[in-house]
């Protein structure tokens, strides 16, 4: 029970740490092709290949170059984390009321201002479900990584497969399954929760 | 520089001349991989298309259905198929059945939101003229959602091309096979047999129903 | 033809239509007016059972709507939205045969139907039917919505607001399509409007309504003579001068203006008018319809070059006109919005039968406010 708890441990971090750089690769990309929109077509559609790449085919592609272990499962997470990210970032960003940058700017706000103080708090939301849909992604991808020699909950499944024990592939399964259930609607909670204040759709009054 | 470039083409030639000695696997692999994604989408547009409609003035029920297949799509693959194991053993069934249940979601919410978001001026007219909802449905709700149907088939079929691969952990064939070969062997050649392809597969069925889904666009609301 | 018996609609605490007793005469164009969340809209709609009464009944020539089945009775019944709701999908052919296409009329007869309503109101078939809506304007768009709810040839039409939508030149056209197809046509219909000019120009009679309650039932010349209550009066509002002796503009126009054929030359259509003291002509062909107009600076102008009035008349850009059908007040407003000198009266056919000048005009008006004060 302890060994399904500290894979199940290894398991989370091992996603949050493809999701984490591919936030911090992503974020800045995104912004900087708000700011180059030239860019962004090329960039969207990359990243869009990049998705349609089998994971399992990215994930045995990668062990080659960079070995097993869980570096290579982490580099991968990271790739395919990028599209949701990178996508919902600028899609939030470019999507809001030309009109409030142009009051921003009238006022005053230098870009970098403007980023912080008014583009992100607004585009939050849609970032975070980018963020959602990556977590979701990674834990389902981070199962593959028994076969490359990481750790997580895809080895009590994959060694239960080889043997026909379906208890012991439940100890996987199950597991996995429940973590990206519960990630999926935390960060979904999430979500609703960083938008901001004065833009709730309030609900209707009790009468 | 320049090394890299031979080291390039040599690698090149040497999967090219490996493809050639070993295509028969390659193209069973590439069947066996089309028949598991195209047999679990068109089965997942034979329950959701009907589903997405019948829903459509029920929005409590909907709600709770499109819910429940939300977290479906959560669960991750392996865990998936490693849950049907004891109840569906092995080979093509049990594959075919995730991937299935893995296209609802995107078919069903964009049959049910397509038909929903049709104009209302539009089924006030078509009601008030004297449409039976049957003919109001297939007259104007059908064919004005159809372009937004069929986007959500092209989603549920990149996806599902790309997740098929998971079917050779259950025996049930496709690409992944030689992915797998190619994992347990390091070696890149196997992979690459099964990756490219897939990839390719992926890429062009969405190119595919991405043209079908501007055809579908009925012509008087073309431009 | 249509009887209203007692007719309640509640939404739980709310009582959108309080016992409504009304009768909708055969072949008369009614008007349910009132202001917003007066229950016109919902009584129009418990027609055709698009909302179905609280209690009371509703008979469509003596069969109680609640008898028959929904969608049967709204295949005899034409219905016009504001919001047109011209199929997008189809193209205009198949927009206004869509009932007949329900009802199982065969191929040939449904596209005979709908090439004779296209030609009714103008539009060319062989252009129009192929097309699709987004390549018609509103206007254009919600002429077709009227014939597809003409398409079957149902007794009876119902409208809701439905030119509510359009901008203020395409309503007018509108408005004087309708008054001109139901002259000819003749079919019971019921329009809902908020707008009282509206109302007043194409009513054959007024049903004014007040939180879900009939205020006043009368024709447009009564309603403005005797309005029941203050509601209605001031409902009424600034038409009530105007509407009291100038209805039509056939009161105040001249019936006999001075009118020239093509072929009359230059020299005799200038004694012409010396000797009528005018200095506009209106030109006319053989069937009396106006075809252009000429000024006298320009006959002596031209003089030395053209023989005929038909080589220099003015016929641009279409000549204004207005039809003998429409009011006073909207002579009015187009010779003072258009800057027009003057405004030949014609009937649907073309025909002249009339002219309004700003003197004849003026007269009219004089004689309205101070003239006659005996009613």
């Amino acid at each position: 029970m302890g060994g399904i708890l500290t894979l199940t441990v290894e398991h989370l971090v091992l996603s949050a740490a493809g999701v984490g750089l591919a936030l911090l690769v992503g974020i800045p990309l995104a912004i900087l092709i708000t700011r180059y929109r030239a860019a962004a077509g090329f960039t969207m559609a990359v990243t869009d290949v990049l998705q349609t790449i089998p994971s399992m085919a990215l994930l045995a592609a990668l062990m080659i170059y960079l070995g097993l272990g869980n570096q290579t499962l982490v580099v991968t997470l990271m790739i395919y984390s990028l599209l949701p990210i990178v996508r919902n970032t600028y899609t939030g960003i470019i999507s809001i009321d030309k009109g409030l940058i142009e009051a921003g700017k009238g006022m005053g706000m230098t870009r970098w201002q403007l980023l912080r103080m008014v583009q992100i708090p607004i585009a939050l939301p849609v970032i975070m479900a980018g963020v959602r849909v990556a977590m979701v992604t990674a834990i389902g991808i981070a199962t593959l990584g028994v076969l490359i020699g990481a750790g997580g909950l895809g080895a009590p499944i994959w060694r239960g497969m080889q043997i026909v024990d379906s208890s012991m592939i439940l100890s996987g399964a199950i597991p996995a399954a429940l973590i990206a259930i519960i990630c999926n609607y935390g960060l979904a909670k999430l979500e609703n929760a960083v938008v901001p204040r004065g833009m709730r759709v309030s609900s209707p009054a009790k009468s | 520089m320049l090394w890299l470039l031979q080291s390039g083409v040599m690698r090149v030639s040497e999967f090219i001349s490996f493809i050639y000695s070993n295509l028969d696997t390659a193209a069973v692999a590439t069947y066996q991989h089309l028949y598991l994604s195209f047999g679990s989408v068109l089965l997942g547009m034979l329950v959701a298309i009907p589903l997405g409609i019948w829903l459509t003035d029920k929005e409590k029920l909907a709600e709770k259905v499109l819910a429940v297949t939300g977290t479906i799509q959560t669960v991750p693959g392996l865990a998936f198929l490693g849950l049907f194991l004891p109840l569906l053993g092995l080979g093509v069934v049990p594959s075919m059945t995730v991937l299935f249940l893995y296209s609802l979601l995107p078919i069903l919410t964009n049959t049910y939101t397509g038909i929903k978001g049709v104009s209302p001026a539009l089924v006030e007219a078509g009601m008030g003229m004297g449409m039976s909802p049957r003919q109001l449905l297939f007259m104007v709700k059908l064919p004005l959602a159809f372009p937004v149907i069929i986007a959500g088939i092209r989603i549920a079929s990149v996806y599902i091309v790309s997740w098929a691969t998971l079917a050779a952990f259950v025996g049930g064939g496709g690409l992944g096979d030689p992915i797998l070969t190619g994992i347990m062997t390091a070696d890149i050649n196997f992979i690459l047999m099964g990756a490219i392809p897939a990839a390719l597969l992926a890429l062009t069925a969405g190119w595919i129903l991405g043209i079908v889904e501007r055809l579908a666009i009925p012509r008087g609301l073309r431009g | 033809m249509v009887k209203f018996k007692n007719v309640v609609k509640a939404y739980g605490n709310l009582v959108a239509v309080k016992n409504l007793d009304l009768e909708i005469p055969e072949g008369e164009l009614v008007v349910l007016i009132g202001p917003s969340g007066c229950g016109k809209t919902t009584t129009l709609k418990m027609v055709n059972r698009l909302i179905e009464p609280t209690s009371g009944s509703i008979f469509i020539r003596d069969r109680n709507v609640m008898d028959l089945n929904p969608v049967a009775l709204r295949r005899e019944i034409g219905y016009v939205i504001q919001q047109i709701g011209l199929f997008p999908n189809m193209t205009i052919e198949q927009n206004i045969d869509v009932v007949p296409r329900l009802l199982g009329w065969p191929a040939e007869k449904r596209k005979r139907r709908v090439y004779e309503l296209l030609e009714m109101v103008g539009m060319e078939p062989d252009i129009y039917a192929p097309r699709y809506p987004n390549e018609l304007s509103g206007g254009q768009q919600q002429r077709i919505g009227v014939l597809r709810a003409l398409a079957a040839e149902p007794p009876l039409i119902l409208m809701d607001e439905p030119f509510g939508a359009l901008d203020p030149i395409a309503r007018e056209s509108l408005q004087d399509e309708l008054k001109s197809l139901h002259s000819r046509l003749n079919k019971t219909t019921i329009f809902v409007t908020h707008d009282m000019d509206e109302a007043l120009k194409l009513a054959d009679r007024v049903v004014v309504m007040n939180q879900g309650e009939v205020v006043q039932v009368a024709t447009p010349e009564t309603l403005l003579r005797k309005p029941a209550n203050d509601f209605v009066a001031s409902f009424i509002g600034k038409n009530r001068l105007n509407g009291e002796s100038l209805q039509s503009v056939v009161e105040i126009m001249l019936p006999d203006p001075v009118t020239v054929y093509p072929q009359m030359g230059l020299a005799e259509g200038l004694a012409l008018m010396k000797r009528k003291k005018v200095d506009t002509v209106l030109v006319v062909d053989g069937e009396r319809k106006l075809v252009g107009s000429v000024a006298v600076e320009t006959l002596d102008r031209e003089r030395k070059r053209a023989k005929t009035i038909g080589e220099i008349m003015d016929q641009d850009p279409p000549l204004a006109t207005i039809r003998s059908q429409a009011s006073a007040k909207e002579a009015f407003d187009l010779i003072v919005g258009e800057k027009l000198k003057y405004l030949p009266v014609v009937d649907e056919k073309g025909v002249l039968v009339g002219l309004v000048t700003r003197n004849s005009m003026v007269d009219a008006l004089a004689s309205a406010v101070w003239g006659d004060e005996g009613e």
